[in-house]
C-alpha cells in the first residue's frame, strides 16, 4: 500500500496526466468547433453564390424553386454539420479514450480519468499513474491529434473559390434583358385600356401616375371594379399563388441583381380619360416609341369589326376582356387568362371566328399577330388603306417591363406574361403586321385566291 | 523450491509467478498454451474451470501438474453413475474414542482440499453433481446441518468428455454457471504430438518443481488473488462487458425485459435459447484483470475482455436445435457477439 508522500507525488503526476489529457481535449474540441463553423460558412457561401447566380440566370419561378431547395438543403447541411461537430466534441473521458486508442495505451488514460475523482482508488493506483506517466510522450496533444485546423476548411475554401468564379461568370454570361435606357420614361395611356389591380404589399416600383381629377376618380372606380371582379371570379387559387410566388421571386431577383428598380423608376404614367372631350381612342406615346411602331391596324378593325370601335366606348370591364387586351404588368392573370383561354365575354359573343383568331394570336404577345389573323380572312382582305398611326386597339401598354418567362401558358387561368417594350435594335424590324394597303381591283382576285388556299 | 515474492506482491511479481507456473506445467503438458493460461487465469481470478476435451488430450495430467506446481493439496474424484453426494462432501460415521465412547464424527470427503479434480463430471447423476455447488460457490459444505468451511484457495477443475455421451448426465445450467471458464483441449498438432511422444515414452520423466513452499503456498496464492481484485476497471470497460453479456441474450427471450436496447446479432436470435447470466460479466472482468496484470497493467482494456470472452461466455450460452443442426457452436456465437458490440461501440 502507498504512503501519504507517495500519494502526494502520485497526485502531482496525476495532475500532469490530466493536464495532457486536457490539452488533447482542447484540441479535439477546437477541431469540432472549426468543423461546425467551416462547414456552416461553406454552405452559406456556396448557397449564397448559387442563389446570386440563379438570380441572374434563372427565370423567376425556377429561381424561387431553386432557392427554396437550396435553403432547405443548406439548413439540413448546417444542421448536419453542427450535429457532427456536437458528436465530435470530446469530454475528458472521451479525449482519454481517443488518446488511448491512438497512443495504444490500452485504456490507461481512460481508467485514470474515470477514476481520478474516486475516493477509493485501490493499491494499484500509484502504479497505474507511474506506469502511464512513462508513456507521457506518446499522449502529447500534438501526437494524438496533429491537426490544428479542421479539414472542413477545404470545403470552405472550395465554396469561396466557387463563389469567386461563379458570380462573375453569371454576370458576364447573362446581360440584363432590360436596356438601361429604354426611353420609356413618359407614357400617356388611356384609362380604358388599362387593366388594374391592387399593388402587391411592399411594391415600391416608383411608378408615377398623373391625371386630372376626373380621370383619377375614374381610375379609383375602375380599380374598385377590377378588384371586385377579381374577387368574384375567385379564379384559380393555385394560379394566383404561382403568380404571387413569381412576383416575389422576381422582386427578390430584382433586389439581388439591381436591375428592376432602375427600369421602373424611369416610367412616368400619365392617364387619359377616353370618355372625356379629348380624342377618345387616342393614346399618346412617347415619340420614340411611336417611331418603333409604324404599323397601324386600326383601319382593319374599323372595317372588319365595327364593334371593336364601339368597344372602346364600352364600360371598362367589357373592354378589359378584349382579346388583345393585356393583363396589367403587375401580373393580374385573371383577365389575361380569360383572354388566352378564349373564354367569350359578353361583349364579344357576336364576334366571328376572326375574333377567336385574335384571341389565339393574342397569346403571341403582339398586336401584329392579331392583325395578321384578321387579314387571313379572305372575306375581309380588302378595305380602306390604314393610316400610319396606331389605333387605340392596336397596342398594349406594359407598365412593368421586366424579363419573364411564359410558363403555364396552356392552363385555363394561365399566367400571361406582361409585355416587354424595349427599344428595338436599329437592325430589327418591329413585330407588327404590314399595314393595310390599297390593292388594285385587278389583283384582288389573285390575292383572294392565295389567301383562300 | 524457490522464493517467489514478498508479502505484498506487485504487478511484476504476479506476472513472474504466473509465467513460472506456466513454465512448470508445460514441462509435462505439450501445447495447450491458451488452455493453460485460461486455467491459471481462472485460478487467480478465484473461479473454477470446466475442462472439455476428447480422451487422451491431457485433461487429468494438466490438473495434476497444476497441483504439483502450486504445491497445494490435491484430490481427484472419478465421477461415476453410482457416486453419491456423501462420497464427495463426506459423511458422519461412528467412531470409537480413546475412552471407548462411540460418537458420530464427520469424515471429510475429497472436496476438502485446495485443488479438486472432478474427472468426467458428467457421468455422475445431477444429484451428485450438485453436491459440488455449495463448495464451489460458497467455499463451504453442509453435512447433516453442520457447515464446514473449505480452506482457500479452493479450485475445482472438472473434466468433460464430449464424445462419450452414452450414460452421461449433462451438467445443469446452474452447475455450469458456477464455472468461471470453460477450457477446451483440442487435439495437438503434429509438432506437439511429436514432442509428447518423445517426452512421455523415454526413460526420464519430467520433474515438476513447485513454485511455492507447501506452507506458504495458500497465502501466496491468496495474495495474488487479492492483487487481481485490485486491478482497476474503468466504467467504460464494465459497460463493455455488460453489453457483451446482454448481446448474447436473444431478443425474443421472455427473460429479456428491455429487448429494444442494446446490441443484438441476428445469429444470436436465431441460434441461442438462453444467453449468459450476470456471472458471465463477472467472469469477463475478473479474467480481464488477470490478463491486464500479465501485461503489466493495473487497468483492464477492451482487448483483455475480448481475450477471455469465449472462455467466460461460451459455456453459459444455451443453443437451440437449429444451432446443433447447423453446426454452430457457442464459441462462434461469442465471436460474432464481440464483433457486433465492437462495431456498435465504434
Amino acid at each position: 500500500m502507498s504512503s501519504p508522500s507517495q500519494d502526494r507525488r502520485a497526485d502531482e503526476k496525476l495532475g500532469q496526466i490530466l493536464g495532457r489529457v486536457g490539452s488533447v481535449r482542447t484540441r479535439l474540441n477546437s477541431l469540432a468547433l472549426q468543423h461546425a463553423i467551416f462547414y456552416t460558412l461553406a454552405i452559406v457561401v456556396a448557397g449564397g453564390a448559387a442563389v446570386f447566380a440563379g438570380a441572374y440566370l434563372l427565370p423567376p419561378l425556377a429561381f424561387l424553386v431553386g432557392t427554396s431547395a437550396l435553403v432547405i438543403i443548406g439548413c439540413a447541411g448546417i444542421a448536419r454539420a453542427v450535429g457532427a461537430a456536437w458528436r465530435m466534441r470530446a469530454s475528458a473521458v472521451r479525449a482519454a479514450a481517443i488518446a488511448d486508442d491512438r497512443a495504444e495505451l490500452k485504456g490507461r488514460l481512460s481508467t485514470i480519468v474515470a477514476l481520478a475523482n474516486h475516493q477509493t482508488r485501490g493499491s494499484l493506483w500509484s502504479y497505474l499513474i507511474e506506469d502511464t506517466l512513462g508513456y507521457q510522450d506518446q499522449f502529447a496533444a500534438a501526437r494524438i491529434e496533429r491537426r490544428r485546423v479542421s479539414r472542413a476548411i477545404y470545403p470552405l475554401a472550395a465554396a469561396i473559390v466557387l463563389a469567386a468564379v461563379a458570380l462573375p461568370i453569371s454576370k458576364i454570361k447573362h446581360a440584363p434583358q432590360i436596356a438601361p435606357d429604354s426611353g420609356q420614361d413618359d407614357l400617356t395611356v388611356d384609362l380604358d385600356d388599362l387593366h388594374l389591380r391592387s399593388a402587391d404589399p411592399g411594391d415600391e416600383s416608383g411608378m408615377q401616375v398623373t391625371a386630372d381629377a376626373a380621370t383619377m376618380r375614374r381610375l379609383e372606380d375602375k380599380l374598385a371594379r377590377e378588384s371586385a371582379a377579381g374577387g368574384a371570379a375567385g379564379g384559380n387559387s393555385l394560379s394566383q399563388l404561382v403568380n404571387r410566388a413569381r412576383d416575389m421571386a422576381g422582386h427578390l431577383q430584382s433586389k439581388l441583381t439591381g436591375q428592376q428598380m432602375a427600369s421602373k423608376q424611369r416610367l412616368n404614367l400619365r392617364l387619359a380619360d377616353a370618355g372625356g372631350d379629348q380624342d377618345q381612342n387616342e393614346i399618346h406615346r412617347a415619340p420614340e416609341t411611336q417611331k418603333n411602331r409604324h404599323s397601324d391596324i386600326a383601319g382593319q378593325f374599323e372595317q372588319d369589326q365595327p364593334k371593336s370601335n364601339q368597344g372602346m366606348n364600352l364600360p371598362p370591364e367589357d373592354d378589359s376582356r378584349r382579346p388583345n387586351s393585356q393583363p396589367s404588368p403587375s401580373g393580374n392573370g385573371e383577365s389575361g387568362a380569360e383572354a388566352s383561354s378564349g373564354k367569350d365575354s359578353p361583349g364579344n359573343q357576336d364576334d366571328s371566328a376572326t375574333d377567336r383568331e385574335i384571341q389565339q394570336s393574342g397569346e403571341n404577345g403582339s398586336n401584329g399577330g392579331a392583325a395578321h389573323g384578321i387579314g387571313a380572312d379572305p372575306d375581309s382582305l380588302f378595305g380602306a388603306p390604314a393610316a400610319s398611326k396606331l389605333g387605340t386597339e392596336g397596342f398594349e401598354i406594359a407598365i412593368e417591363a421586366r424579363p419573364v418567362d411564359h410558363g403555364a401558358k396552356g392552363a385555363g387561368h394561365a399566367y400571361v406574361a406582361p409585355k416587354v417594350r424595349t427599344r428595338l435594335s436599329p437592325n430589327q424590324e418591329p413585330d407588327e403586321p404590314v399595314a393595310r394597303a390599297a390593292v388594285p381591283a385587278e389583283d384582288r382576285t389573285t390575292v383572294k385566291r392565295v389567301f383562300e388556299r | 523450491m524457490s522464493e517467489v515474492q514478498a508479502e505484498t506482491p506487485t504487478v511484476a511479481d504476479f506476472a513472474r509467478t504466473f509465467r513460472r507456473i506456466q513454465a512448470e506445467i508445460h514441462k509435462l503438458i505439450i501445447g495447450h498454451e491458451q488452455a493453460v493460461e485460461e486455467l491459471l487465469s481462472a485460478l487467480f481470478a478465484g473461479g473454477h474451470v470446466l475442462i472439455e476435451g476428447v480422451p487422451g488430450t491431457g485433461k487429468t495430467t494438466l490438473v495434476k501438474t497444476l497441483g504439483l506446481a502450486l504445491n497445494l493439496s490435491f484430490n481427484r474424484i472419478q465421477f461415476t453413475v453410482d457416486l453419491m453426494p456423501a462420497d464427495i462432501t463426506g459423511t458422519r460415521v461412528i467412531l470409537s474414542g480413546d475412552d471407548g465412547r462411540r460418537e458420530f464424527t464427520f469424515q471429510p470427503g475429497p472436496v476438502f482440499c485446495h485443488i479438486l479434480l472432478g474427472d468426467e463430471i458428467n457421468r455422475a447423476t445431477p444429484k451428485t453433481q450438485s453436491a459440488l455447488l455449495e463448495a464451489m460457490a460458497e467455499l463451504q459444505v453442509t453435512v447433516s446441518g453442520t457447515t464446514y468451511r473449505l480452506k482457500p484457495p479452493y479450485f475445482v477443475m472438472a473434466t468433460l468428455n464430449p464424445i462419450e455421451m452414452e450414460g452421461t448426465y449433462p451438467l445443469p445450467e446452474a452447475q455450469l454457471d458456477r464455472f468461471l471458464f470453460k477450457v477446451r483441449l483440442n487435439y495437438p498438432d503434429e509438432g506437439e504430438l511429436t514432442r509428447i511422444i518423445s517426452s512421455t515414452t523415454g526413460p526420464e520423466e519430467a520433474g515438476i518443481e513447485a513454485v511455492f513452499h507447501a506452507t506458504e503456498a495458500p497465502e501466496r496464492i491468496e495474495a495474488l488473488k487479492r492483487l487481481v481484485r485490485e486491478v482497476m476497471a474503468a466504467p467504460a470497460m464494465e459497460i463493455y462487458a455488460a453489453r457483451l453479456v446482454r448481446a448474447t441474450q436473444p431478443q425474443n427471450s421472455r427473460f429479456v425485459a428491455d429487448e429494444a436496447r442494446g446490441v443484438h446479432d441476428e445469429m444470436v436470435n436465431r441460434y441461442v435459447m438462453f444467453g449468459s447470466s450476470p456471472r458471465g460479466a463477472q467472469a469477463l472482468i475478473l479474467g480481464a484483470k488477470v490478463r491486464a496484470l500479465l501485461d503489466g497493467r493495473a487497468n483492464i482494456a477492451r482487448e483483455d475482455i475480448e481475450r477471455v470472452a469465449v472462455a467466460a461466455l461460451a459455456h453459459r450460452i444455451m443453443l437451440n436445435y437449429a444451432a446443433l443442426s447447423d453446426g454452430i457452436d457457442a464459441a462462434h456465437i461469442v465471436e460474432r457477439v464481440i464483433k457486433s458490440v465492437r462495431a456498435a461501440q465504434v
